[in-house]
């Protein structure tokens, strides 16, 4: 696995990497296309870009091959964001992520309906195996047990609070105040309903499509504008929070700068949650306009933080036991394949001995025929009875050598061959 | 000028500065009491100095007015320093302590005006004095707000959001400055009025024109007139105003503590 994040990559970096679903699926069929890996699962969020892949013959060294096509804004490497988890850890890593202990507000419920996505989005291309299918699966299912099972989550403080927070170290309080909420994504709509439990008195809605933005305005009790009227309202808002999907700055310089003058010079407070960003930076500059992204939210959101610290040792906790759980599972049905071949060749040796007592058999009548038939069975599930434990019980310890040695003892390799040369 | 109760009152000012310089480092008790303290010690200093000035037959000289001043922006703090703007009080207490030390530890010295009005009568020197620190309590606090702002918008700027004191908001900081410096300039222009009729009455004309102390303040009466109309005219806020009341305020501390001893004039403290 490999990836970078808001702990590793500022939002530049972040905004040039992150790909849209469409170049999910390209991304997805590239990499098996290529050859690069046997499977693979790709999640792309605001606040972190991640591969999880099983490279193709084992070789890790074309999975970093491909990622070092990729380069930061400034055409540089990305090798300074990146980091690196492989086997338990990379388990424990997606396990962490999806259940929001890795996130910028630790228990956020968004991350969790973004890696399902992610996982469907995978599956729908056919990138997920024997390997990342029960993974990616398995990790939905450790994401709901830390909801239901621990604090996390529970009573937590929001990027909605963090903006109402910032709002309030700039206008005091929100009475009269009114806001434009830009995209109707849930991060953009969290903190505009934290804004009005806030006492924000109006909030104007726009969006790319206008039946959408009706739809959030009505939800809200706000006013539906269209996205061409965004520069007018500027000067009528002393909140912009911006969340649209859109790929260039819909908010620049020169617009905000006139608004700012009919403003009389009273602050624009600006909230910028897109990535790629939908404010340019250089608005932020600006003598009244205090423009916070996605990551200056985060030491806002910290602060937050301590109380949930030890419902997130506990979650911590949860996601390990479960890693361990899935290394077991993993390693047994690496060793489902040749406990199969051993019993069959047991099997096989049976039958040969049957028939080669075929004549001695003939005297017998159906009744003894039977009989000798079960006890051979029993004879041979008695005697393979104590090896398979022990083989079970080795692969759940991770014992590869002794699952191997135990298995060279009835002539089954490591392929889960009888290697008998027939 | 070096009394009993002036100790008291500078102790009690110096020990809310220092509890404002550095917080946690006092026994909570007397943090919680800053407010107590200021107040007990601004009465005392209110009978000291008005009872000087008024029964004790002493003509206002270069500590007095220091004092005065030093009285002013304690009182000033205590209708501004009100919980959550406490942390303002920074900027104001500390400088009530040192103006009140500077006076404690003045020469002695008489403005030379009241020696060329033998006839001055008693209510003029206290109700000029008392009108001018009024305004130069309002300047003061408008200055430290001002401050305060210009600390706050620079938090903002630079993303410095957590593990520093809170301050207020930046509006409300913007509010409040206005607002002093409006009462700050309002008590000048009538601290102007006073001061000019009484010399128009008491000296025959003329001689207060050369004053450089009346003309220093008439810039400074101007200087924040004009910060009050670009204000309003215009909506130069925040940080103009912020800026304005710093330069506006340090003209007045400049010519409260040094102008006179610069220059000569009939505001000047004779020999």
């Amino acid at each position: 696995m490999l990836g970078l994040s808001y702990r590793t990559a500022p939002v530049e970096v972040r905004e040039r990497v992150a790909f849209s679903e469409v170049e999910v699926r390209e991304r997805l069929g590239q990499l098996r296309g290529q050859g690069v890996c046997d499977e693979a699962f790709l999640l792309s969020t605001c606040n972190r870009v991640e591969l999880y892949g099983v490279p193709a013959h084992g070789e890790a060294a074309r999975i970093e091959r491909w990622m070092a096509q990729h380069r930061g804004p400034r055409g540089e490497s990305l090798e300074p964001y990146l980091y690196r988890h492989s086997g338990r850890d990379a388990i424990v890593h997606l396990f962490r992520v999806a259940c929001a202990l890795d996130s910028l507000v630790v228990g956020e419920p968004q991350i969790l309906g973004q890696v399902r996505d992610a996982v469907k989005v995978a599956e729908e291309s056919g990138a997920l195996g024997r390997l990342l299918g029960p993974l990616s699966r398995r990790c939905l299912h450790v994401a709901k047990r830390v909801r239901t099972e621990t604090a996390v989550g529970r009573g937590r403080v929001g990027i909605g609070n963090a903006g109402v927070d910032l709002a309030r170290q700039i206008f005091g309080d929100l009475v009269g105040k009114r806001a434009l909420l830009i995209g109707a994504g849930e991060m953009g709509r969290e903190v505009a309903k934290a804004l009005l439990s806030a006492g924000l008195a109006e909030l104007l809605v726009a969006n790319r499509t206008f039946e959408r933005a009706v739809e959030v305005a009505e939800q809200f009790g706000g006013t539906p504008i269209g996205m061409d009227r965004v520069a007018d309202y500027l000067s009528r808002v002393d909140v912009v929070i911006a969340a649209s999907g859109a790929t260039e700055p819909i908010i620049r310089p020169a617009e905000v700068r006139a608004a700012i003058r009919l403003r009389r010079y009273r602050p624009l407070f600006l909230v910028d949650l897109a990535v790629p960003r939908n404010v340019d930076p250089a608005v932020g500059e600006l003598d009244e306009a205090y423009l916070f992204n996605v990551d200056d939210l985060e030491q806002v959101v910290e602060r937050g933080q301590h109380g949930r610290s030890q419902a997130a040792v506990e979650a911590l906790r949860l996601v390990e036991q479960e890693a361990d759980a899935f290394v077991v599972s993993l390693a047994e049905i690496d060793v489902g394949p040749k406990i199969g071949a051993l019993v069959r060749a047991a099997e096989h040796m049976r039958e040969l001995e049957i028939a080669r007592s075929q004549r001695l058999l003939a005297t017998l009548d159906d009744d003894g025929k039977k009989a000798v038939d079960a006890m051979t069975r029993a004879l041979v599930k008695r005697l393979l009875d104590e090896p398979l434990r022990a083989v079970r019980e080795a692969a759940r310890a991770g014992d590869a050598a002794r699952v191997a040695q135990i298995l060279a003892v009835f002539g089954v390799n490591e392929d889960g061959g009888t290697g008998e040369g027939r | 000028m070096t009394t009993i109760p002036y100790i008291l009152v500078l102790l009690a000012y110096g020990i809310v500065s220092f509890v404002h310089l550095l917080p946690g480092v006092a026994p909570r008790a007397v943090e919680e009491r800053a407010r107590l303290l200021v107040m007990v010690g601004a009465t005392v200093h209110l009978f000291e100095l008005g009872g000087l000035l008024m029964f004790g037959a002493v003509a206002p000289g270069y500590p007095e007015a220091l004092s005065a001043a030093s009285f002013g922006i304690a009182v000033a703090w205590l209708v501004v320093a009100r919980d959550r703007l406490s942390s303002i009080g920074v900027f104001l207490t500390p400088l009530s302590a040192v103006m009140l030390g500077f006076a404690l530890i003045a020469p002695r010295h008489q403005v030379a005006a009241m020696d060329a009005d033998p006839v001055a009568p008693s209510l003029a020197a206290p109700i000029h004095l008392g009108l001018m620190v009024a305004g130069l309590a309002g300047f003061a606090v408008s200055f430290a707000v001002g401050v305060a702002y210009l600390v706050v918008r620079d938090r903002l700027k630079r993303r410095k959001l957590s593990g520093l004191p809170r301050l207020p908001a930046l509006e409300t900081l913007d509010r409040i400055q206005f607002r002093a410096m409006l009462f700050g300039f309002v008590f000048l222009t009538l601290g102007i009025v006073t001061g000019g009729a009484w010399a128009a009455w008491s000296l025959d004309g003329g001689s207060w024109v050369a004053d450089p102390k009346v003309w220093f303040t008439a810039v400074i009466w101007l200087w924040y007139g004009v910060a009050l109309q670009v204000r309003l005219v215009a909506g130069w806020r925040g940080r103009w105003g912020a800026l304005f009341s710093i330069v506006g305020f340090t003209g007045m501390v400049f010519s409260l503590v040094a102008l006179d001893s610069l220059v000569s004039g009939f505001h000047a403290y004779g020999p």
